[in-house]
Order: structure tokens, then sequence, then C-alpha cells
């Protein structure tokens, strides 16, 4: 709406006073175009500020749905919950790996304590993203279950290898929150790191498809205070890469570790 | 504040512009909320609200910003100063709205207590690019909330005109740490340029408006002293001071509101009681100069407000002769009563 528009044709003597009951006609008919105009302003900013944020992808947190697993429970070097795949698994292995993580910002750790290769069954409520899943455990709803007790499979060396990615916290990234990295979740990444949850380096390979190595130290055992000054920053990681089912885990010294 | 003495409450002008600021806020809300989640489904309602919230609160920041020196350009844009407290009061609870969810989800729940964790949880403070954006936010929240919690004018009163003024200049230090929180924080992630360039507009524009409002003013400023009868200052023709109203002048660096009025003139401080409104951009209205501000009300003669109101400001000798309008830079004490000049019948001042 021209400046003119709205601002002319207004005799010098009105002058507003608050509380009267009325305003000047002409100011009060002016105020309602600029009343108009800045709702407009409004409205349209939330439009486009709405609109311009990036898009984000895929990643499921099925808030307030309780789902029971039974499985073999794994305590190191994060707690994990392997739970037999049903029907034939020709390509895939055996049986499914379930990060186990605790509410809030806290792993698993104390709640799966004494339970290693033992058979439970729990409440748990599903995290997922991209193949890999994670169940944030019911409190207390841990307990011995029948069932086959199932053994991880043989590591697989894949070599040394430098990869370059973000160590993001395994829990909000895989979908509790949305987005869950990079700088604005720097402080909460760290925070969950701290607590407990697993530290994952997610690479991106050139088609833009994310591969998920939990990181460990040289032998194997969890790092997560370690890794807290790096977290949601450009990273590069020398160590060994070692399969397991189809997880991958990144074994290095995270003194060794490397901001780009 | 009025002649009536009666108590401002919830009058009708607050009403519709509340009314107004309410339907924005809440159209705001609802159509970001809206359009987010159209065109962004994989966000979570947090995020969401975060996101609604905050672009909210910062955008209203810029309105409640601009207020100020838009009546400082134009005084037609007045009547949205008179109630701007609520646009800040509102503009406070959007911004709490975003940090208190950024800080239950970022921060709660973990093995800190998340204020502590606000700090701690990013410890790169030697890094600009990787800089605790976070307590940006919440040391502009501790601001905008001091401002909100004194916006009454009970605590006007309490600490002070100068005080309560200089607390809420901090106003100026909130945005410039809000600015930096957006900079480094969602910005060093989210590179569309329409975000990129709305911040950076706003910035411009704040500055800029700001800027000009000073240069336009300046001229006030400019001390009178060249012309000096008897320790009185020669500062206009009486015909130049319109009936009712007011010339802003500077003497011995003091801005000082002449006015003529009823055949008269008298000379009182330029700056109000209330929150150093401009009394010389005000008007006389039922005998008394009125603050285009809120509305503040002062006895020409005395510079006092009527009974029972008890505000009083500076007051200044003033003769007229040959049609020029002469004012001693010495003040009197508040609430003193000076005889007004009158205007000799001969003087086209006297004109009404």
């Amino acid at each position: 709406m021209p400046w003119n528009r709205i601002m002319t044709n207004t005799k010098e003597d009105e002058f507003f006073v608050g509380y009267l009951p009325t305003a000047p006609p002409l100011m009060g008919a002016r105020m309602r175009k600029v009343s108009v105009l800045l709702l407009a302003v409004a409205l349209v900013s939330s439009a486009i500020f709405a609109w311009a944020f990036r898009e984000l992808p895929a990643a499921n947190f099925e808030f307030g749905i309780e789902r029971t697993f039974v499985g073999t429970v794994v305590e190191s070097p994060y707690p994990a919950l392997f739970v037999r795949r049903p029907g034939t698994t020709q390509d895939l292995p055996s049986y499914s790996r379930y990060h186990l993580v605790n509410t809030g910002k806290f792993g698993a750790a104390d709640a799966v304590r004494g339970w290693e290769g033992r058979v439970a069954a729990l409440e748990g409520t599903l995290i997922f993203r991209e193949g890999e899943t994670m169940i944030e455990l019911t409190a207390g709803s841990l307990r011995e279950a029948d069932g086959e007790v199932i053994h991880e499979g043989a590591e697989q060396s894949l070599g040394e290898h430098t990869l370059r990615g973000e160590i993001v916290d395994s829990k909000c990234f895989l979908g509790v929150m949305n987005p869950g990295n990079l700088k604005p979740h720097r402080a909460c990444a760290a925070r969950c790191i701290s607590g407990g949850i697993p530290p994952v380096l997610c690479v991106r390979d050139k088609s833009g498809t994310a591969i998920y190595l939990l990181l460990v130290d040289v032998d194997g055992t969890a790092v997560n205070d370690a890794v807290l000054g790096f977290v949601a920053e450009p990273i590069e990681i020398t160590g060994e890469v070692i399969r397991i089912g189809d997880q991958l885990a990144l074994h290095a010294d995270p003194t060794s570790y490397r901001p780009l | 504040m009025s002649v009536g003495y009666q108590a401002v409450g919830w009058n009708p002008q607050k009403k519709i512009y509340d009314r107004v600021l309410a339907v924005g806020v809440i159209l705001y809300l609802a159509l970001f909320v809206g359009v987010g989640a159209a065109v962004n489904p994989n966000a979570t309602a947090e995020t969401l609200i975060i996101r609604a919230f905050g672009t909210g609160a910062l955008l209203l920041l810029h309105v409640v910003l601009s207020i100020g020196p838009l009546c400082r350009i134009d005084r037609r844009f007045l009547p949205l100063l008179y109630n701007r407290r609520h646009l800040g009061v509102t503009m406070f609870g959007m911004g709490f709205v975003h940090g208190g969810f950024s800080l239950f989800q970022f921060h709660a729940l973990g093995d800190v207590h998340p204020l502590v964790s606000l700090f701690t949880a990013n410890s790169r403070y030697d890094s600009l690019a990787w800089f605790p954006f976070q307590p940006l936010g919440f040391g502009a929240l501790v601001i905008l909330f001091l401002m909100a919690a004194t916006s009454h004018d009970f605590w006007l009163a309490n600490l002070s005109a100068p005080v309560w003024k200089a607390l809420h200049m901090l106003v100026y230090v909130a945005y410039a740490m809000l600015v930096g929180h957006v900079v480094l924080g969602v910005l060093q992630v989210e590179t569309n340029p329409w975000l990129i360039g709305a911040l950076a507009f706003g910035l411009i524009w704040i500055v800029g408006l700001h800027l000009f409002s000073g240069w336009k003013e300046r001229a006030l400023d400019r001390e009178m002293s060249s012309l000096v009868r008897d320790g009185f200052v020669d500062v206009c023709a009486v015909d130049d001071i319109e009936l009712d109203r007011a010339k802003i002048v500077t003497l011995s660096g003091e801005r000082v509101a002449v006015f003529r009025y009823d055949g008269k003139v008298s000379a009182v401080s330029n700056a109000c009681q209330h929150q150093n409104g401009p009394l010389g951009e005000g008007r006389v209205i039922d005998g008394c100069i009125t603050c285009p501000w809120h509305g503040y009300q002062y006895r020409p003669d005395d510079g006092s407000s009527p009974p029972p109101f008890t505000e009083k400001v500076h007051t200044f000798d003033v003769r007229v002769r040959e049609n020029r309008v002469l004012v001693n830079p010495t003040p009197h004490a508040r609430g003193t009563r000076v005889e007004p000049a009158v205007i000799p019948a001969q003087c086209p001042g006297t004109a009404s």
C-alpha cells in the first residue's frame, strides 16, 4: 500500500490521547490501515519463514505407543536387544539389533547391568530411521522371559579407514528430535551422550546415503565422555571398521579425532 | 491520567490495540505451524512450536523497536506508541515460550541441571563459528523479563524515571544478543536466503530508522545562545509557535518546550516525568500540556500535574518582547509557578 495513501490527508491539529474513548477520526482511520498493513506483514512473514526452513528427513519416535519386545540383552559397549527376525533372512542377519536407551537423556547401561546374554521381555517405545532401530525402555519393564538366546555374529574387520562425518547422539538423531543434528542441536547431543546415549558417527556417501558407525575405543569400550567436545562438528576419524551382523562400529582412540 | 482524575484502566483504545495484537499473534502462530507442517511433515511438533514462537517474537521485537523512531520521524504514528508496553510484554511471552520449550527440549531430563547445561553443554566459547548461541538467547530473555516485569507504572514510580529508562534501554542489548543468537545458531544450518535476508533487512531497518530519526532531531539539540538579552535567550517569534502547541529549543543543554496558549506563553522542561516523552510535541488540552505518548498532563504555568497527580517538571521564566519569545535558560525547581508571558494584543500570536 503506498505510503502516502496511509499517511496523508491528516489535519495537523488532530491529537491522540489514548485514554479518551475514541481516536480522532482521521487518525483512527489511518491506524486501521496501518493495522491491516502490519497484520499482512506478519502473515506473509509467517508463511515465508515456515516455508524457508530446510526439509527434514524421515525420523520416527512412536511417542505414546508402547510395544513389548522379547530378545537377548547385550550390555556392552552400548546396551542393545537382539530380537529374532521372523521369516527368511537370506541376505540379512537372523536377528534385529535394537539399541536400548532410557527415557530422557540417559543410556540404559544401569538398567541392563547383569543381563548380558540373558533372554528378557521389556516394554518400550520404538525409535527408527533409515534401518537403524532403538527402543526407549519403559522404566522397570525389563523381566525374565523364555526363549532362545541369540549370539552375536562373528566380528568382521573391514580394515582401517579414514571417515569424515558428524558425531550425533543416536537417540535424537534417529527420531526423538527432528532435526537432531548440526549446531543448533549440539548442546542437546552433548547432554545425551554425556548421559550414556550411544554416540554414532554419521557418514554420508556421494549419493547422500547415510552410514552409521557406533563409536568405540580401540579396545571396544564406550567413549561417551571422550567425544563430548566433538559432537555436531565436521570431524575426521581414522580407525578400524568392524562389522558385527548389520552393525558397523568404528574403533578409534578419541584423542586422534580431528575436527575439520 | 487526565484532568478528569480517572484512573487509566483497560480503556477502549487499549482494548482495540490488544485485540489487533492478539489476532495478529494467533494468526501468525497458526499460519506458521500450518505451513510448517504442510511443507515439512517430518518436523516434530516441538520443533514447529519453537520456531513459530521464536520467529514471531523476533518479528514483534522489530515492530516494538520501530515505533519509537517512527514517532520521532512522524508524530502521526503516536497511536502505536500509546500501548507499546503490551506489545513488549506479548513479545516477551512469545520469547518465553520459545526459550522454555528449547530449554526443556535441549537441556532437561539430563545428567545436570538444565540451566547448568545451558551454559556448559557447548563449551566452545573460544570459537565464533561454534560459539554457544543459546546463552545469548537466555541473556536476552532475562533482559526482556526484567522489562516486562517492570513495565507497569508502579515500577516506574518506584525505580525512578532515570533508572527505569536505563533499564528499558537494555532492549537494545537484548536485540543485539538475539541477532547473535540467530546468526550463531539456526542460521549456521538454515541457509535459505529468505531467512538470512529477513534478518539482515530487519537489522538494517532498525539501525537505519534510529540513525535517521537521530539525524532528523539533531537540529533540536542545536544550542540557542547567540541572541541573549539580560540573560534571556531569543528563541523564536511568537507566531512561530502554533496555538496550543510548542516549539522545542535547547537551552544550556536541556530541551525546553515553549507553549503558546490562551494569549500566553510558558516554558517547561521537554521531558515528561512519566517516560521522558517529548512534552513539546504535545498539545494544550483543557488548559494542560498533554504528553503525546501517554497523555500525562501538566499545567503550563507551574509544570505540575493537576491534583491528585503529583508529577512535576522544571519551569522557565519567559518574556515576550516585540513579537519575540525570550526564555531564561536557568530552570526553576520542578513545579515552581512562573507567571506566563502575556502576548500583547498587537502581536499576531494573540489570534486564537
